[in-house]
């Protein structure tokens, strides 16, 4: 008998039987000690909780190591840490930002219930645990005492109701709406005292904590008075307050002194984040020491900061991809036989290593990325261009065929659309690109009004989640407001509602890995690489956190 | 000249009246929804509807188009759609970083090409003459974006001479403000410079073969006085309509300029805004950059006629 039985005996008479569950998963070894971590902090099981079980049931010698690259240094107190970062696209509202310049804005005063970190697990930021029922249809988080507004104001669980309230009003312009819709609603987020907060979803969800965190970049609690004129005081209750917003060009931040959580204080007097308009001008600038720390550098536009001695660059695995959508309900995709082949004469070694210089996993033809703990191990689709010519000749389309490729110029888009159009003519199929800017591909975004939904075949850019929900749901669910491919089909539907039902990862992997081979069969996209989240950090800079989202967190970071 | 500078004044008017017509029609056939452009392809149907209808751009386009146009007649520009502040604060500062970096370079590259072509006319043939006319215009072949690399790889990264950016940090002083705008003004000069020098020179080799130069020159004149009273005065006549056109360039032209070196201009802040349908602060930023042009023009006409009285100006002919 463990040492401890006892004590584990005594935590797991009080646990719930989900919480039970995954704790046998882990002492018969179905799980490694990182998942169970992971997953033991998604049911709401406290951290030293977790890491005592984990402790105290311990099969596995998988380790706990931390995330970051290694900094050997302690920074020292003082000086100003200065991040250069793409400029936000339009005004600065933690309702309605949909992107990376915006969210790393949001990040710096704003904070989550909970932080999704870089190796996608949940860490309690404002809410200090949280816990499902049993079907996972209702969540409550208790919230953590003595948090402060940069206002003053303590922060209660009406502050947080009304925030998740605003983003699921459809009234309210909301950009987390296409996270929340079919989940939370409006009036679904209830404070049942000053503490606590209860969310009563429209289905049961078992990844519903990922969907509140920092995964969902919107969702900064923000105070119940805000009525959205953000941009005069970015407030929140994070480790920065505003010090000087300079429109176009940065925002200058200064410590806030109140900050809830005394080892999360700035250890710099002062955070200048810079906007850069243009990748180009961003790379020069981080080469020329116009600041200390990069959010995000693509390998094509950062190939010069990837062997630039003077930077460390920081690799997270990411869910980030291109969707290859084929209209499954048009020539010469009907056949799914064509798809297959088309999806076989893919080489994604070379996408892998040529495109994106190794800084990539493998895609499966399917979202779930190899990131995903979910993700079912199957045998990876390789370019095999007999077999895809075998395809071709059942489909009775021996001799090839034509079809439009549709895309925008950005990113490395253009670049993969070229490689493809090579990829294919092997097996006689001319690929014809039409690459557009990205107002002309996208249109209205909606049904018979965007070439991104109505085109035969496309490419499109899909960025990082924490958990696969989103990208199961829209772009390939029978009704999906982005289903570009037309991919009706009933089984999946059902697969997917009960793969974002199951709280238990057991139930999750299994029904991940039915999908999986059901996508890899019917190919209505190809996935083909989720790339690397890629930010820099200069060599006399230590404490520099970057999520695979792209919230960085320079309240420890210094200079050493 | 009164009459004149009324008559051009009046004129103005109805050109940016019907520059305001053009850019608001082209701005309508750019591709696109303004709500979806500012939400993104992935927000919701619902989000950006109630965006559409909060920033009034789901009425029709006339009252659009008359909203805005009855504001600016009263000094308001109205609202950007996608920054959601007054267009002035969006286009000031963007306006005021043009209007220094224009002139940084304005200064350099006018007196400079100037004194090269009248400098390479005097001496026509000569390896000077085609040191400046080549060298020039291959500087002026080579693309903005090319020399702003170049020089930022020499001068800013492997010299450390100078910033890689032009935008000075906040609470600099002008020396420290004109230091950082000296490499993207430098990119302006080489690829100004060629141009502006082939026409100060090809006027400059035309005046020195006119008759009244030669009947100076028959007369006894010194050479300095032919070329000062004589030959500059008409030779200089082309070159200014050719700077007065550069300003509108210099102006909301330096989009990649201003990119690369990221400084926040107007050519930088109309891109943006013609991506996102931002039509108040698009349509305000190009009549503002229409109205540089033609005060621009109005003063190269001016200017023409005091340089050569023989040049009369409108009715007074």
């Amino acid at each position: 008998m463990h040492p401890k039985q006892d004590q584990v005996d005594a935590v797991r008479a009080r646990r719930s039987e989900l919480e039970n569950h995954l704790i046998d998963e882990y002492r018969a070894g179905k799980i490694g000690r990182r998942e169970f971590v992971r997953r033991g902090a998604l049911v709401g099981m406290s951290l030293p909780l977790v890491t005592f079980l984990a402790t105290a049931c311990g099969v596995s010698t998988e380790d706990l190591e931390e995330t970051d690259k290694p900094q050997t240094a302690e920074p020292k107190q003082g000086g100003t840490i200065r991040v250069g970062e793409q400029e936000p696209a339009g005004a600065l509202d933690p309702v309605t930002v949909n992107n990376l310049g915006g969210l790393v804005v949001l990040a710096q005063t704003g904070e989550f219930l909970v932080t999704s970190d870089p190796r996608l697990r949940l860490v309690p930021r404002l809410a200090e645990s949280w816990k499902p029922n049993a079907d996972g249809s209702v969540w409550t988080f208790k919230l953590r005492r003595g948090v402060k507004f940069h206002d003053g104001k303590v922060m209660d669980a009406e502050d947080v109701a009304t925030t998740f309230d605003r983003l699921a009003d459809p009234d309210g312009g909301s950009n987390a709406l296409s996270v929340f819709t079919g989940v939370l609603s409006k009036g679904g987020t209830k404070a049942v005292d000053a503490n606590t907060v209860e969310f009563q979803l429209d289905a049961p969800n078992g990844n519903f904590p990922y969907l509140i965190s920092s995964d969902n970049y919107n969702a900064i609690i923000l105070p119940k008075t805000y009525d959205g004129d953000w941009e005069k005081t970015f407030i929140g209750t994070g480790p920065w307050k505003l010090d000087r917003f300079r429109p176009a060009e940065g925002v200058d931040f200064v410590p806030f002194k109140e900050y809830w959580d005394p080892r999360g204080r700035a250890i710099t007097n002062k955070n200048e984040l810079k906007f850069y308009a243009d990748e180009q001008g961003l790379v020069l600038g981080f080469q020329g020491n116009e600041f200390d720390a990069c959010v995000q550098y693509s390998v094509s536009g950062g190939k010069a900061l990837l062997t630039d001695d003077t930077v460390i660059t920081h690799e997270l695995r990411a869910a980030s991809h291109r969707q290859i959508h084929m209209r499954t309900d048009k020539e010469p995709f009907r056949d799914k036989r064509v798809r297959q082949a088309m999806a076989l004469l893919v080489d994604r070694q070379a996408l892998v290593d040529g495109l994106l210089d190794t800084k990539a996993d493998y895609g499966n033809d399917s979202p779930f990325a190899p990131v995903y703990r979910s993700t079912a191990e199957l045998e990876q689709r390789q370019r095999d261009v007999a077999k895809a010519k075998e395809l071709l000749r059942a489909a009775g389309k021996e001799d090839g065929f034509s079809v439009e490729l549709n895309t925008w110029q950005g990113f490395e888009m253009p670049d993969l659309a070229q490689l493809l159009q090579q990829m294919v003519r092997e097996a006689g199929i001319r690929i014809n690109l039409d690459i557009t800017d990205s107002a002309t591909y996208y249109g209205e975004a909606t049904f018979g009004n965007s070439r991104w939904l109505d085109s035969t075949m496309g490419i499109t850019e899909y960025g990082h989640r924490g958990v696969p929900n989103v990208l199961l749901g829209a772009p390939l669910l029978s009704d999906g407001t982005w289903n570009s491919a037309h991919f009706k089909n009933k089984r999946y539907d059902q697969l997917v509602a009960d793969y974002v039902a199951a709280v238990d990862l057991d139930a999750q992997r299994r029904i991940a890995k039915e999908i999986q081979l059901l996508l890899l069969d019917e190919v209505p996209i190809m996935f083909t690489y989720f790339y690397y989240f890629l930010s820099g950090s200069k060599d006399y800079v230590s404490g520099v956190v970057t999520n695979p989202m792209g919230q960085m967190d320079v309240s420890r970071a210094g200079f050493v | 000249m009164g009459r004149f500078i009324l008559r051009r004044v009046l004129l103005a008017i109805v050109t940016l009246f019907l520059l305001s017509l053009i850019v608001f029609v082209s701005a309508q056939v750019l591709p696109g929804d303004v709500a979806r452009n500012i939400l993104g392809p992935f927000a919701d149907q619902r989000s950006v509807d109630q965006l559409n209808e909060r920033l009034g751009t789901d009425r029709s386009i006339i009252v659009q188009y008359w909203d805005w146009i009855t504001g600016v007649l009263t000094g308001d520009m109205g609202v950007s759609l996608a920054f959601r502040r007054p267009v002035e604060d969006v286009i000031g500062p963007a306006l005021v970083n043009s209007a220094k970096l224009a002139l940084l370079a304005f200064l350099i590259v006018v007196p400079l090409a100037v004194i090269g072509g009248v400098y390479a006319a005097l001496r026509e043939g000569s390896f000077r003459d085609r040191l400046i006319s080549i060298g020039g215009l291959s500087a002026t072949a080579i693309p903005d974006f090319v020399w702003a690399v170049l020089m930022i790889l020499i001068f800013a990264l492997t010299l450390g001479i100078f910033p890689s950016t032009a935008t000075a940090p906040p609470g600099s002083n002008f020396f420290e403000e004109v230091w950082y705008l000296i490499l993207p003004a430098l990119c302006l000069v080489f690829v100004l410079f060629g141009y502006i020098a082939r026409m100060a020179r090809a006027g400059t080799v035309e005046a020195l073969d006119a008759d009244y130069t030669r009947t100076a020159v028959i007369k006894g004149l010194p050479q300095r006085t032919v070329v000062r009273r004589h030959v500059l005065r008409n030779s200089l006549l082309p070159t200014i309509a050719v700077v007065a056109t550069q300003l509108g360039y210099l102006f909301g032209g330096l989009v990649v300029i201003e990119l690369i070196f990221n400084y926040n201009g107007l050519g930088q802040t109309l891109v943006e805004a013609a991506q996102q349908k931002d039509f108040p602060l698009l349509q305000s930023g190009i009549l503002i950059i229409g109205i540089v042009y033609l005060v621009a023009t109005l003063v190269a006409d001016i200017m023409y006629s005091v340089l050569n009285p023989r040049v009369r100006l409108g009715s007074e002919a």
